[in-house]
């Protein structure tokens, strides 16, 4: 029993966070909303492709948000943060040039930080000083290992993920 | 891989209509033609020389790869085979990754920060431990600039901005930024678009970079400058990547959802910033990855626990 009272007293403090964390966020595919941070908690509702909902706390995997009436934990992986619809999509263009690759006009400086672009990049000279200082900072596998072990990670075994589903398959990338 | 190799060579040889390999076909005979006319000699051409049976179409691939040049061709046939048919040697990858980092460099120093430099180069190391491509050594750097972006070149070089750099909150998200440049080298995605411009057009093409240690036989094959990472890769490389990313950063003992988080990070900034605008024309939107990469995650990761290591997290100045 007393098992749950600490989830739920997690759940208290992430409430009790909410409301200083209220972020906007938009749903990127359909998901369901869970009482608590796991697939195996009790479904709360589900929130639809499109909709926008705050963002109240993050925890692991997982987003505690709310979308209309309903408030529960959604996969990180289903919302993004921001107000700028589902993306690049075409649908929801809320965020205009980030999505619109060929207007370069659109590209309107906001930010007084430069960044970099291709005409830097085509231009620029093999700078041999620099890679060899690369090269100075360089590590071996041993001290990498030992590097890992002293925070205590360790090698996991992690099946990969699957590709998406064979409609794409003419692409060259897929078939490697 | 290795059939469609032989598919490629087989419809070159004998122009027999495979359709994917017919448009590479045509365009490499035109290519090599328009090379070798430069030179007034009548010799053919490695793609022309007539098949053999199909059984022995492996060994003609190979020979169109490694055979010399025929006497008085301006172009190295061999790295023309190369760059189509064979795959590179971890010393050649390594030579082009050189050459594209030694230029990308040019472009923009590093942070003169050992202390970040290394710790960079240790956490790469161990998550680039996870990949299982032990025959090249790996580089890891970050660069001095505002901009957000990471980038990787064959033969183990990876570079995060320091921008980047400093939007990250712990060594699991740094990890998964490496990871995600990690995968790039490992899945040999930046090789697959040399040999595919190769084709297309940069064969022959001669560019004036006469820095010291610079490599011209590279530099010729990679186009101008550090080009290459500005022309960025198939979106469905970045998506892969990232696909494969979050596994390394696992693999390595870290929470999966740094990569995400960094995504997160970059869907909520301001679309009109200038840091990011390399950054979208080279990759797809953050929304999209986090959605592409949500289909692949699903409930995958529900019994993955990880390290964030925040406190462990070199904060840079």
């Amino acid at each position: 029993m007393k098992k749950f009272l600490i989830p739920s007293a997690a759940l208290a403090l992430c409430i009790a966070a909410a409301a200083a964390w209220a972020a906007p966020g938009t749903v990127l595919r359909n998901d369901k909303l869970y009482s608590e941070p796991s697939a195996t908690a009790r479904v709360a509702g589900s929130a639809a492709k499109g909709a926008s909902v705050d963002i109240l706390a993050k925890q692991g995997g997982w987003l505690r948000v709310s979308s209309g009436k309903t408030t529960g934990w959604i996969r990180l992986l289903s919302v993004r943060a921001g107000a700028g619809g589902i993306g690049g999509a075409g649908l929801g263009d809320v965020v205009g040039a980030a999505t619109t690759r060929s207007d370069p006009s659109r590209v309107v400086a906001v930010a007084g930080l430069r960044g970099l672009n291709d005409e830097e990049l085509k231009q620029a000279r093999f700078n041999g000083d620099e890679l060899a200082r690369l090269d100075g900072w360089a590590v071996t596998t041993a001290q990498a290992r030992s590097f890992a072990g002293q925070s205590g990670l360790a090698a996991v075994n992690v099946p990969g993920l699957p590709g998406p589903k064979p409609q794409q398959a003419s692409s060259p990338w897929e078939n490697n | 891989m290795k059939i469609k190799l032989m598919v490629l060579a087989l419809s070159l040889a004998s122009f027999s209509g495979v359709s994917a390999g017919l448009d590479l076909g045509k365009l490499l005979e035109e290519r090599v033609k328009q090379e070798l006319n430069k030179d007034k000699q009548s010799q053919p051409a490695p793609a022309q020389q007539p098949a053999q049976t199909p059984s022995q179409a492996p060994a003609t691939a190979q020979g169109a790869a490694a055979s010399p040049p025929p006497a008085k061709q301006k172009i190295d046939a061999r790295q023309l085979g190369f760059a189509l048919f064979g795959d590179y040697t971890p010393e050649e990858e390594t030579r082009i990754g050189k050459q594209i980092s030694g230029n990308l460099l040019g472009a923009v120093p590093l942070v003169r920060d050992d202390k970040l430099q290394r710790y960079v180069n240790l956490v790469g190391n161990w998550v680039a431990l996870q990949s299982g491509r032990k025959d090249i050594g790996w580089h890891f750097g970050v660069l001095d600039t505002e901009d957000i972006n990471a980038f990787a070149a064959p033969g183990g070089y990876v570079f995060v901005t320091k921008g980047l750099y400093r939007r990250l909150n712990n060594e699991a998200e740094l990890a998964g930024v490496l990871g995600h440049e990690i995968a790039h080298v490992s899945q040999k995605h930046h090789l697959k678009v040399l040999k595919q411009s190769s084709l297309i057009g940069a064969l022959g093409q001669v560019a004036s970079s006469k820095a010291k240690d610079s490599d011209q036989a590279v530099q010729n094959l990679i186009g101008n400058g550090a080009e290459i990472m500005a022309r960025g890769l198939d979106k469905n490389a970045e998506f892969e990547a990232d696909r494969i990313g979050v596994v390394y950063a696992a693999r390595a003992g870290y929470t999966p959802w740094g990569l995400p988080e960094v995504l997160q990070d970059m869907a909520g900034l301001p679309a009109k910033d200038n840091r990011t605008s390399l950054l979208y024309k080279t990759h797809p939107h953050p929304a999209d990855r986090l959605a592409a990469l949500g289909e692949a995650v699903d409930g995958r990761f529900d019994a993955v626990r990880g390290k964030e290591l925040a406190d462990r997290f070199y904060r840079i100045r």
